[in-house]
């Protein structure tokens, strides 16, 4: 019998069971003192690079063009790109509801597809200039009500997005702690009080 | 197995229940508070975290608070989740619903701004002519304002409006007037508006919540216990007598069905959760009207501006800084002509940065706009009254339940053309004030958040003195049911333009003391 085989029969079995799980009948682990050391480990944004999975390829390289012109390095912090914000947003966008998926997908198309009619080339492509008569037509001041057009709206989500993103990042913190002036110029940085799962229920 | 008896069952544990059971035990009265959710352990459950450490980066898990805009990633896990108890609402009638379960309820998190109603509230019909009045005036509830003051230490500055009631208000620094906070004062007495400044609770250690003025108190006594992670399912009545004589509940984690018993009943779980509570029961509902005339107060409207010589980091101190609170102005003289009846408050705040969604830029350019505004902006928005209109309800849905198969709320609530009429009035006036006082204007608009944004939902359960009008009588007690009472602000007739904390306090505390009057007399 294959060791898993095993493990399953031996589960299956009321009497044996406990006794396994238990570490035998002579641990002390619970007792005081007893405790096993505490295990270290790394964030895995430390150990790892994203892989991205939502957008298109051109969408993801329109979002990085995007990116850097909305958010570049400024006053020595660290710009969108070097933050791993395109990446971070294939994640949040692919984990949201459908309408900031449509939102994000449309968007980014939209920009490639002006790229074309204009210029006849990709929008990652474009030179600055060029790039800024696409985006700058699209702006728009806003309070609470994102505006009503859609290309507005997604150039207004993304840009808060983007923004926000970056300076949440592991990387600014990171320039921030080591520049503190940094910090106060470009805000973000933020650290605060999380709570923690109250007395979470288990799905029934 | 033997059962614990009680006097009184409370159901939820915020500030109305608090102070049901502090005012009830205090006299002798044994009760039981049942709430929903668990205790939050402030020490237990936070820990500092840094935004990058978090799954989202502070953005927050997409979907799961959509109607929660007061949420972020850091909190997210104090409201009520959305997908584990849902309600619903139309298509085009979006209605912000937020909640909080932990013991303690939204008295945990507050923003902790107090105000009395006035007579414009209060006698509204009187004054105006639509709606109802209240069975209740300011002069009989000011005794228990002021209690309900001292309390929670609430600060202000006495002004003598009779649209602004002053308290009974404890000693507070008064801070020097900025240079912004002189100019925008100036220009708002030009126009005949009075300034004030904001009122608000201190409380303890900045918490003003039943978990730390009501319920200790009330433990103390001996005479109260707080089951928690009880989920009401609904209100038992006895067959003879058609009483109340307890509740039904679910055991939030085990999800074992509970029954508990008392002579009285109190719901305080907040205006809607009261309601679906009354609706489930299908009890005290022979006006019709459980779930009818639902409003809050709509804010938003928001205009923003910028005063020039406090940008680029020239601002000295004293320049700005501070800010200035403008209670309700318009309407006050009977027969004023407007194209909206009420009025609205502006709060107003001197010397912060502006968001980055006022600019249209991007990249550099924005980041130097940022730079040369930080610290120099003005920005205020509107508390506006909110006409109660029957047609704004909730009711149950049948074909929705939540994780404990309970059926929610559908709830059906839009602003009409007085509160939108109100909010283009409230964004020119702002506008006006801020040219006069010099300012720069930055972004401005009329737009409000949807209903129940404000999380001052109230008024589905109104009191009155016609049972055909009203679900509750003048002491917060059913028309129908004479030993049931709900002292949570579904009891509201009218709302103002105020926050409705501390009224709720006060009409918890007088509906309190009149059941126990009641229950010493023998009377239920």
């Amino acid at each position: 019998m294959k060791r898993r085989r095993l493990l399953q029969a031996i589960a299956a079995s009321p009497a044996a069971a406990p006794a396994l799980l238990a570490q035998g009948p002579g641990s002390r682990l619970g007792q005081a003192g007893t405790a096993p050391a505490r295990i270290a480990t790394v964030p895995a944004g430390e150990a790892a690079t994203p892989a991205p999975r939502f957008f298109s390829p051109i969408q993801l390289e329109t979002l990085r063009k995007l990116a850097a012109t909305l958010m570049p390095p400024l006053n020595g912090n660290p710009g969108a790109i070097e933050a791993g914000v395109p990446e971070f947003l294939d994640f949040l966008a692919g984990s949201s509801p459908a309408a900031r998926q449509k939102l994000y997908r449309a968007g980014l198309d939209h920009l490639e597809a002006e790229a074309k009619r204009l210029h006849a080339k990709s929008f990652p492509s474009l030179e600055d200039g060029q790039i800024d008569a696409i985006l700058k037509p699209m702006l728009a001041p806003w309070t609470y009500d994102p505006p009503a057009d859609p290309r507005k709206h997604f150039l207004a989500a993304a840009r808060a997005d983007i923004r926000a993103a970056t300076l949440n990042s592991r990387e600014w913190a990171a320039a921030a702690s080591s520049a503190p002036s940094r910090r106060r110029r470009g805000g973000g940085g933020t650290v605060g009080l999380y709570w923690l799962p109250i007395d979470p229920t288990r799905p029934a | 197995m033997p059962r614990k008896t009680y006097d009184v069952l409370i159901v939820g544990s915020g500030h109305s229940g608090g102070m049901a059971a502090n005012v009830l035990t205090s006299k002798g009265i044994s009760c039981l508070m049942l709430n929903a959710g668990p205790v939050a352990d402030f020490e237990r459950d936070r820990v500092t975290k840094a935004a990058h450490e978090l799954p989202y980066r502070g953005l927050g898990k997409p979907g799961d608070l959509e109607h929660v805009f007061q949420a972020t990633e850091y909190n997210a896990n104090t409201w009520v989740s959305e997908k584990e108890i849902p309600y619903t609402h139309g298509n085009q009638t979006p209605y912000n619903w937020v909640r909080v379960r932990l013991v303690g309820g939204r008295s945990l998190f507050w923003a902790r701004q107090s105000f009395r109603l006035s007579d414009y509230e209060f006698k509204a019909a009187d004054h105006d002519g639509v709606g109802e009045n209240w069975p209740v005036s300011l002069a009989e509830m000011d005794p228990f304002y002021s209690r309900v003051e001292r309390i929670l230490k609430v600060t202000g500055r006495k002004e003598g409006l009779p649209q602004f009631p002053d308290g009974d208000f404890a000693e507070s620094q008064e801070f020097p007037q900025t240079e912004a906070v002189k100019r925008l004062t100036a220009a708002a007495q030009k126009q005949g508006i009075a300034v004030s400044r904001m009122r608000s609770a201190m409380g303890e250690n900045g918490l003003a919540s039943s978990i730390n003025l009501l319920l200790p108190g009330a433990l103390a006594t001996g005479k109260l216990d707080i089951a928690a992670n009880a989920v009401v399912r609904e209100v038992t009545l006895d067959k003879n007598t058609g009483l109340a004589n307890g509740v039904l509940f679910v055991d939030r984690h085990s999800r074992q069905e509970m029954e508990a018993r008392a002579k009285v009943v109190v719901l305080a779980a907040g205006t809607l959760e009261s309601t679906r509570l009354l609706l489930n029961s299908k009890i005290a509902n022979s006006s019709g009207l459980v779930g009818r005339y639902l409003f809050d107060q709509q804010y938003g409207c928001t205009v923003v501006a910028s005063m020039p010589e406090a940008r680029d980091g020239k601002a000295k101190p004293g320049m700005i800084g501070g800010g200035v609170f403008i209670p309700r102005f318009r309407n006050l003289d009977k027969g004023a002509k407007r194209n909206f009846i009420r009025g609205y408050a502006l709060p107003m705040g001197t010397g912060s940065t502006p968001d980055a969604r006022y600019f249209p830029a991007y990249g550099d350019e924005l980041q130097k706009k940022l730079d040369s505004y930080a610290g120099s902006c003005i920005q205020g928005g509107i508390y506006g009254e909110v006409l109660p209109r029957f047609e704004n309800h909730a009711r149950i849905n049948p074909g929705v339940k939540d994780a404990w198969g309970i059926p929610v709320l559908h709830v059906d609530a839009r602003y009409g053309g007085n509160e939108r009429n109100m909010a283009k009035d409230a964004a020119n006036t702002m506008e006006e004030l801020y040219r006069d006082a010099g300012f720069e204007i930055l972004v401005k608009s009329d737009r409000v958040h949807p209903p129940g944004y404000s999380i001052h939902e109230l008024g589905t359960c109104r009191m009155g003195k016609d049972p055909r009008k009203s679900v509750l009588n003048e002491w917060n007690r059913s028309h129908d049911i004479k030993n049931l009472y709900v002292v949570d602000g579904s009891a509201f007739v009218t709302g103002g333009w105020q926050n409705p904390t501390l009224t709720i306090l006060a009409l918890s505390m007088r509906a309190s003391e009149h059941l126990a009057d009641q229950l010493r007399a023998g009377e239920v």
